[in-house]
């Protein structure tokens, strides 16, 4: 039997069109591999240089707490033993650290300390007043040179100018660790701790309370002008060469660069309405500029995908048109305006170069309390550390992206389940 | 005789610079079913959607001549849309109704315009109107499933029973069985015969069966004109027009 498809010609031609059938299929294969690899590479690199970050190097010190030294009675008041002489006391303890030091070794052996560790004895003594006159083991922090030591970041075969640690200290450094004294700890500095100029206090609490502020102005002014923009220009404003022009703005506004919005934070905002410099306000303020057409454009997409018939049934019940587009149309339109805001508010978060031209690159070595205090972001916390000089800021660097990568991944989940909890079938 | 219930004079409706209908004039009774007929595209559900104002929701769609509803212009800005559209009911050609509860959608006409007080009211109003719709049987013990979760033709008769609830004095009809099987479309009309004697009813329809089935009254749209109107018996049996005589019989269309 033979009919028209059986011809040798179009017996060639499906062939070939099985084979660019395959061949497309590989290509497609190939470059999602591709894909994949990068990014997991790109993940491996931050984790496997930020995970460090999360343990800090802590030594164990012999303090004694002798009234003498800290100039205090048994029954002092706490106000008074808040006025306490610790940093003698600190002293004491570390040119004790090891026996027969000499003036020169108790210098360089209090370099091998972090300047925390007043606070720390003192913090300790005030819990645990009951012991005034005891000598206590206490786990205080170690300075970021010989943490970065212990954990290996730091090289020890090389000169000794090269180094952070000198010969000396790293006799130190051996000493504790042969006694035992050298110990790994979770580093709690990281989440309660802003931004300090000394690596080993350090924290991103600040930036990510800074970061929060920021995303809660951005919400607050960018969704409802947002949502409002989008319900007038959908579905009330007149259709003609005025409105058409705003629309094609709004989706040019989308691709302006974000470094010419906070320009224009820095020339209107700061410099014309008097904006307190680097806080959340003006930050959030700059950011939800930059993300309105997101939203605008993620709102009117949903609002157009709502089926007419369901305005139109509505109308036809006699409902009033702001009746129809509220009762209906809205909520409808809703998880995709949320997921668009979502996308809108993550872009929002990892926006840099805006919030350095309105101040917000300042070092801010404290937690806001509120809109309108200085406060740090964490792109911007992650471009400072990155800029930092000192060894113990590269791990924390890795460690402020895993903390926004996750930040991220934690909205972009929210997004999706929006979505599917609130999508609806007509 | 019934009374006239809306009278159409020289209805010319444009969208842009396309002459949709042309000097329409059709006087529709009260508490009658008037059946609108014609090939595709020649204009009758532009008609139906002028007597409700629906046409308005199109930018580019003027319209003019006279429509009176009541003996009451309404082809004029001054007529209020909302009031004029919860006195005429529509039910659409593709069952669309509310993506909320069965008795949400029921619920809906009554609560934007206001005219119930209490819930319990509210829920005598809903059950009524799925009664009339003869829907209240179906779907008595799942009120609070969506609409959506219904069939087809149980979609269209709750369309039905959405429109009645807020006790309009007409109803206009878009092709309301043509996304519906021989059996849901066999209810619908049975459902439409029965409303009659309570409503006035406007139905565009694609299947003459259907329009001889339901209807007393029946026009003849043909590129946007109307041909022939009048009784139903009369237009199937003896139609005067020779384009009408042309359609029924099937000889276009």
């Amino acid at each position: 039997m033979s009919n028209q498809f059986s011809h040798e010609k179009i017996i060639q031609l499906r062939k070939k069109r099985s084979a660019a059938d395959r061949r497309f299929k590989t290509y497609g294969l190939i470059a999602t591999v591709i894909g994949m690899a990068i990014l997991f590479f790109l993940l491996f690199t931050i984790f496997s240089k930020g995970y460090s970050s999360f343990q800090k190097t802590v030594i164990e010190l012999d303090v004694t707490f002798d009234q003498e030294t800290l100039k205090i009675t048994p029954n002092a008041t706490y106000e008074e033993q808040v006025e306490a002489k610790f940093f003698k006391v600190k002293k004491k303890a570390i040119a004790n650290a090891l026996p027969d030091l000499s003036k020169k070794d108790i210098k360089l052996m209090k370099k091998m300390f972090s300047i925390n560790v007043d606070k720390e004895i003192k913090e300790y003594f005030l819990q645990n007043p009951n012991i005034l006159n005891t000598t206590q083991k206490l786990l205080v922090t170690a300075h970021s040179d010989v943490d970065q030591m212990l954990k290996g970041n730091a090289k020890r075969n090389i000169e000794e100018k090269k180094r952070k640690l000198n010969d000396r200290q790293l006799e130190f450094f051996d000493e504790f660790v042969f006694t035992g004294r050298l110990k790994s700890k979770f580093n709690n500095f990281f989440f309660t701790n802003a931004d300090s100029r000394h690596p080993e206090l350090a924290g991103i609490a600040g930036s990510f309370v800074g970061s929060l502020f920021t995303l809660i102005t951005v919400f607050l002014l960018a969704f409802p002008i947002g949502i409002g923009a989008s319900i007038y220009l959908e579905e009330f404003a007149p259709k003609n060469k005025f409105t058409e022009l705003i629309e094609v703005n709004i989706a040019n506004l989308a691709a302006v660069p974000s470094i010419v919005f906070g320009l224009l934070g820095l020339g209107i905002l700061l410099n014309v309405f008097g904006f307190p410099r680097s806080t959340p306000l003006v930050g959030g303020t700059v950011l939800a500029l930059m993300t309105l057409p997101t939203i605008i454009i993620a709102c009117r997409a949903s609002l157009k995908a709502v089926p007419p018939s369901i305005k139109e049934g509505a109308l036809a019940m006699g409902a009033s048109k702001m009746q129809a587009v509220f009762h209906h149309q809205v909520p409808l339109a809703l998880p995709g305006t949320l997921t668009g805001t979502i996308i809108g508010l993550a872009q929002a978060l990892g926006e840099t170069a805006p919030l350095i031209m309105i101040g917000m690159i300042a070092f801010i070595p404290n937690i806001p309390t509120g809109f309108t205090e200085p406060s740090a972001a964490l792109p911007v916390q992650i471009y400072l550390w990155v800029e930092s000089a000192e060894r113990g800021f590269q791990e924390k660097t890795a460690a402020a992206i895993m903390m926004i990568l996750i930040f991220l991944f934690l909205m972009n989940a929210i997004a999706v389940f929006l979505r599917s909890r609130f999508e609806r079938k007509w | 005789m019934n009374n006239v219930k809306v009278s159409t004079k020289n209805v010319n409706v444009h969208y842009g610079t396309k002459q949709a209908l042309h000097r329409v004039t059709l006087d529709i009774n009260e508490k009658e079913v008037t059946a609108l007929i014609g090939p595709s595209g020649c204009g009758k559900s532009t008609f139906l959607r002028c007597i409700n104002r629906m046409n308005d929701l199109i930018d580019i769609c003027k319209v003019d001549g006279s429509i009176t509803v009541d003996n009451e212009e309404i082809i004029s800005d001054e007529v209020d849309v909302v009031s004029l559209r919860s006195k005429i009911g529509m039910v659409f050609q593709k069952p669309n109704p509310f993506p909320k509860s069965i008795f949400d959608n029921v619920a809906y006409g009554p609560t934007i315009h206001g005219i119930v007080e209490t819930k319990t009211d509210l829920e005598e109003i809903v059950h009524l109107s799925l009664k009339r719709s003869g829907l209240f049987k179906e779907v008595k013990d799942r009120l609070h499933e969506p609409g959506t979760s219904l069939s087809g033709g149980q979609q269209q008769r709750l369309c039905i029973a959405r429109a009645i609830a807020v006790n309009p004095d007409i109803i206009l009809m878009d092709e309301p069985c043509s996304a519906l099987d021989p059996i849901a479309t066999a209810t619908i009309e049975e459902l439409i015969d029965e409303l009659k004697n309570k409503y006035t009813i406007v139905i565009v329809t694609h299947s003459m069966q259907q329009a001889a089935r339901v209807s007393q009254r029946t026009g003849f749209f043909h590129l946007g004109e109307l041909v022939e109107t009048g009784e139903t018996q009369k237009i199937f049996t003896n139609p005067e027009n020779e384009k009408t005589q042309g359609y029924i019989t099937g000889r276009f269309g």
